[in-house]
């Protein structure tokens, strides 16, 4: 584990040397213990103290070999001051242990949702932290391997949503099965942490095609070519609000007066038809012709214009919007996946 | 290669501490210190200051070794040795300055506190007055703000930052008693490293050479510190005997390197009741260890008596020790005295010195039937003739007791032990020269004696036939005051009377002793505390013959119990609050009004309706419905729940009247 806060690329200070194999084959080992001891976690978690860990640090190491100089140095002159300084240290490094342990009980650790990321991108998961005592938490910063978040303060009663960036690779989900949460206050001399097994995911699209050949053209279903700007003009009447529907077509001086979100339908909508289509990708590759098909669909959200898809075992009927989106690129990221996968998200 | 940037401001909030603590825990060595370092390091520290301000660049890294490089190596030259507490403060300081020159991130700074707390330490071990207790600990409290300014990530107050630290400290401080009452002391240091006072010490001199000082330097240091097991002897009793000086060399007496003498102390034929007392005895550096004449029995490690009954330790005495002791105040010692040894103490230069006092002496014995009447005869021509005691008497130049007997007749103590004594070796009778300190004053508040650096004294003793050794005290024929009300309170004395403001300076004096006083019981209770300390004190709490293991256990499980309570009062500190705290205190609040709420009637409704009924005082039942609402729907905080609890103990009301259905 690393100190907290990532150091600036460049720094040239002095490291302990560290054997990584043996430090990672320790580690592994414990966080199996800990995952075996603790088992899975509920979305929402209190800590208690009995799976708080805490060890001290590089900086908590030099403190206990200073103090035990200091100690030393009084035997020797019989120095009762000294012995005084010497012991006040001695006592504060203990209160500090406590301390430090202390900053993380009682604190309540709920996952509070991740959004979709393309592969390549970090799946960001938030989660929300909560000091439920009376009294201030410091320092407190959440990690997943060896990405850290931010590092913040919980005021009493205070809530607050810290960020995890999980890099990914692959479309389908992110997992993030072992996070943990760790403090080094008061004194650095000691960091205490908990580990919490969630088994959170995060959906992942597939990464948009960077070269994608030209979409297949839009197809009016009555034989007439479909203009862009379609839709916009031709009003056909109200129906009730879906999710995704662009709140620009949102009746909003009905809902004003009745209290009901209506949307509003446009001449033409269901006849369009611009069909994305697995089979007639010209790849030869699956996540090639996913990823293309990835690449159309945010292009042709972009430029607002209606689109379906058709891919193995899914159609979706032409439509626009953010919903709409989502639902078939939801369709390519789990696209050859088996029904058990998809039912568990 | 890195391309060096400015700073980035990310110090601002740490770095004022961080230079605070290290000022402050600087500021005790400063006046130990070369002048160059406190400047450096202030320098240092300003500069480094104004980096971060104004966000430019640390010195280049060739600067840093240049400066770094002329820093050890002007240590090195300003003492020649970089063992002790003295360099050792004076590299710590030259660490800092550079260490803060290549301060670029928050956390570089543990290093700067590190130092800190070596330097508070470092100067602890120099001195140990009872301010160096809140110097110490206003040390490291701005050390742990410090540390913890460091290590915050939000912004927080200072006021935060001094709580956590005062409330950790708090927490520390049952803990540290107990480990600093429980750990087993141990009497002798592992290797031993010089700890440079600074100051000369102020013990007496191995030489005593009348008439080349010509004024005495009062010194108000305190010499020892004397408990007597009952009463204090007399004044004209009070003679601590220090170091004896046989020779004369015409000019100045000196005695002989300290030397064990086994049979010395079977020459003492005492009589009378002895006098039980424990000294404390000040750092001299000398070999010397004073007791009141004559001393019998003495508890000093490593003590011996030499040939003239001196006591001396075999170190030079350079930490505080305190010693038990019984005199005899009369006694009388080497009644045989050896042929050689007789001759010895009647020598005087062979170079004719002093001319005019040898013939005077000659006469003067001649005239007298006794070498007892030959004394009085000098003593009465001292206390007779027109001889002045003066503590800033005229320069004497050769031949000096002629020049002091028949010209100049002015002089202290020195002056007329020497020329008592020279007279008397003149006259055949064997004499030496002892110092030592004479007199002492009572401190009511300790019920201790004072014996300060000013009463130190010079008398001789002669050696009668059948008699031994006596002592005489020329002094006290020329001032009998001087041995009658001690030093210090004549001066008092003469010193109120001379300025005019007796109440203000009797004042002032009472408040020195009671300081004192002070310093005394610092020194024997916190200072003092040793393995006898440690071992009675275990005795008292029970603990029979306390061994190194059993102290152990003790401070072992005494520091168990305490962490275990500390941990629960912080386990009680983070549990959350009882979800209906608030309405608790809330309901306690209708019971003293006795007004029973309606069926969904709001707090504030409530309260609108007890103002009609009268029920309660107004303001109070306003302040309370506002801090129960606040309490129970604002955020969970501490402060609100109190004050509701506040608000509700101190309402005024009929407690105990029944709930008035209305």
């Amino acid at each position: 584990m690393d100190a907290v806060g990532a150091r600036p690329a460049g720094d040239k200070r002095f490291r302990w040397p560290r054997f990584p194999r043996v430090a990672s084959a320790i580690g592994a080992r414990a966080e199996r213990w800990a995952r075996k001891r603790q088992g899975e976690d509920r979305p929402s978690t209190r800590l208690r103290s009995r799976r708080i860990y805490i060890l001290p640090t590089g900086v908590g190491a030099v403190f206990a070999l200073t103090t035990f100089a200091m100690l030393l140095g009084s035997m020797n002159y019989n120095n009762n001051l000294s012995f005084l300084l010497t012991f006040l240290l001695a006592s504060l490094g203990l209160v500090a242990m406590h301390q430090c342990q202390r900053n993380l009980v009682d604190l309540e650790v709920s996952f509070a949702g991740a959004d979709p990321v393309f592969a390549g991108q970090s799946g960001e998961f938030r989660i929300a932290v909560t000091n439920h005592s009376r009294h201030r938490r410091y320092n407190l910063q959440l990690y997943a391997d060896a990405v850290p978040s931010d590092i913040h303060d919980l005021g009493p009663g205070d809530s607050r949503v810290f960020k995890l960036a999980v890099p990914t690779t692959r479309r389908g989900y992110a997992h993030l099965q072992r996070y943990g949460i760790r403090t080094l206050f008061p004194f650095e001399l000691f960091r205490a942490w908990a580990w919490l097994h969630m088994d959170l995911q995060c959906l992942v699209y597939p990464k948009p095609a960077d070269e994608a050949p030209p979409p297949p053209p839009s197809r009016a279903a009555h034989g007439h070519r479909q203009h862009d700007a379609r839709g916009e003009e031709d009003f056909a009447g109200f129906r009730r609000f879906h999710d995704g529907d662009s709140p620009r077509h949102v009746a909003w001086k009905a809902y004003a007066r009745s209290g009901e979100l209506l949307s509003k339908q446009f001449a033409g909508a269901d006849t369009s038809s611009q069909w994305f289509e697995f089979e007639r990708v010209d790849a030869v590759d699956t996540e090639a012709r996913l990823s293309i098909l990835t690449r159309w669909i945010v292009d042709a959200e972009q430029t607002r214009r209606d689109f379906g898809l058709r891919i193995p075992g899914v159609e979706i009927r032409p439509s626009h919007g953010d919903g709409h989106r989502h639902r078939c690129l939801e369709a390519l990221a789990t696209f050859g996946f088996t029904e058990r996968v998809k039912a568990a998200a | 290669m890195r391309k060096r940037s400015g700073t980035d401001g990310s110090l601002l909030a740490s770095l004022p501490w961080t230079l605070a603590a290290l000022s402050f825990s600087l500021a005790p060595h400063v006046q130990y210190l070369p002048g160059w370092i406190p400047v450096a390091f202030l320098a240092c520290a300003a500069g480094r200051w104004y980096i971060e301000k104004t966000r430019r660049r640390l010195p280049p890294a060739w600067l840093r070794v240049v400066l770094a490089l002329s820093g050890f190596i002007g240590v090195f030259a300003s003492y020649e040795s970089v063992s002790g507490v003295g360099p050792g403060s004076a590299l710590l300081a030259v660490m800092a300055a550079l260490k803060l020159l290549e301060t670029r991130q928050r956390r570089d700074q543990f290093v700067l506190l590190f130092i800190s707390v070596f330097l508070i330490m470092a100067s602890l071990l120099r001195e140990q007055y009872i301010w160096s207790l809140p110097f110490l600990l206003a040390g490291l409290m701005l050390t742990m703000t410090a540390w913890l300014r460091m290590s915050i990530s939000d912004e927080i107050s200072i006021r935060d930052s001094f709580r956590t630290g005062g409330r950790l400290l708090l927490y520390a401080t049952p803990l540290t008693l107990a480990m600093w009452i429980f750990f087993p002391r141990i009497a002798t240091p592992f290797w031993s490293v010089p700890i440079d006072n600074g100051g000369v010490s102020s013990g007496l001199s191995d030489t005593m050479s009348p008439g080349d000082i010509s004024s005495l330097t009062l010194s108000d240091a305190v010499a020892f510190r004397v408990n007597f097991a009952s009463n204090a002897p007399p004044p004209s009793q009070l003679y601590w005997r220090g170091l004896v000086l046989p020779h004369f060399n015409g000019r100045a007496w000196s005695g002989n390197d300290p030397s064990i003498d086994l049979r010395a102390q079977q020459e003492i034929q005492v009589s009378g009741n002895p006098v039980g007392y424990q000294v404390t005895l000040e750092p001299t550096r000398q070999q010397w260890v004073f007791a009141l004449d004559i001393p019998y029995q003495w508890s000093l490690e490593r003590t011996f008596m030499g040939p003239q009954q001196q006591l001396m330790s075999v170190q030079p005495i350079d930490r505080r020790v305190a010693y038990e002791a019984v005199s005899y105040p009369s006694y009388s010692t080497n009644v045989n005295l050896s042929r050689m040894a007789r001759s010895w103490y009647l020598r005087l230069p062979d170079d004719d010195s002093n001319p005019r006092t040898v013939e005077l002496a000659t006469q003067m014995r001649l005239s007298a039937d006794s070498d007892q009447t030959f004394i009085e005869g000098v003593l009465n021509m001292f206390r007779e003739q027109e001889f002045f005691y003066t503590l800033e008497p005229p320069a004497l130049g050769n031949n000096a007791m002629d020049r002091f007997l028949f010209e100049t007749r002015r002089g202290f103590c020195e002056h007329y032990a020497s020329a008592f004594a020279v007279m008397m070796r003149a006259a055949g009778v064997p004499s030496r020269i002892v110092l030592g300190y004479q007199g002492g004053e009572m401190n009511r508040m300790g019920d201790y004696m004072i014996v300060r650096q000013s009463d130190a004294h010079a008398w001789t003793e002669v050696w009668l036939a059948g008699q031994g050794w006596r002592r005489v005290d020329p002094t006290a024929a020329v001032a009998p005051e001087r041995i009658e009300a001690g030093m210090s309170a004549a001066r008092f004395g003469e010193a109120g009377a001379r300025w005019g403001l007796t109440a203000p300076a009797r004042w002032l004096y009472s408040l020195g002793l009671t300081w004192d006083a002070l310093n005394a019981k610092w020194n024997g209770w916190i200072l003092g505390y040793g393995p006898e300390n440690q071992g009675r004190f275990m005795q008292w709490l029970g603990i029979d013959d306390p061994d190194w293991r059993k102290m152990a256990l003790t401070l072992l499980s005494v520091v168990l119990v305490l962490i275990t309570a500390i941990s629960f009062l912080l386990m009680r500190r983070y549990r959350p609050p009882k979800k209906d705290e608030a309405a608790i205190l809330y309901r306690k609040f209708i019971r003293k009004v006795s007004v029973r709420p309606r069926t969904g009637e709001t707090p504030p409704e409530y309260a609108a309706r007890i103002m009609t009924l009268n029920a309660a005082p107004v303001d109070e039942v306003n302040t309370i419905t506002e801090r129960y609402l606040n309490a129970r729907y604002g955020p969970p905080d501490a402060r609100s729940l109190e004050a509701l609890q506040r608000a509700v103990k101190n309402l005024s009301g009929s407690s105990k009247s029944p709930i008035r259905a209305l």
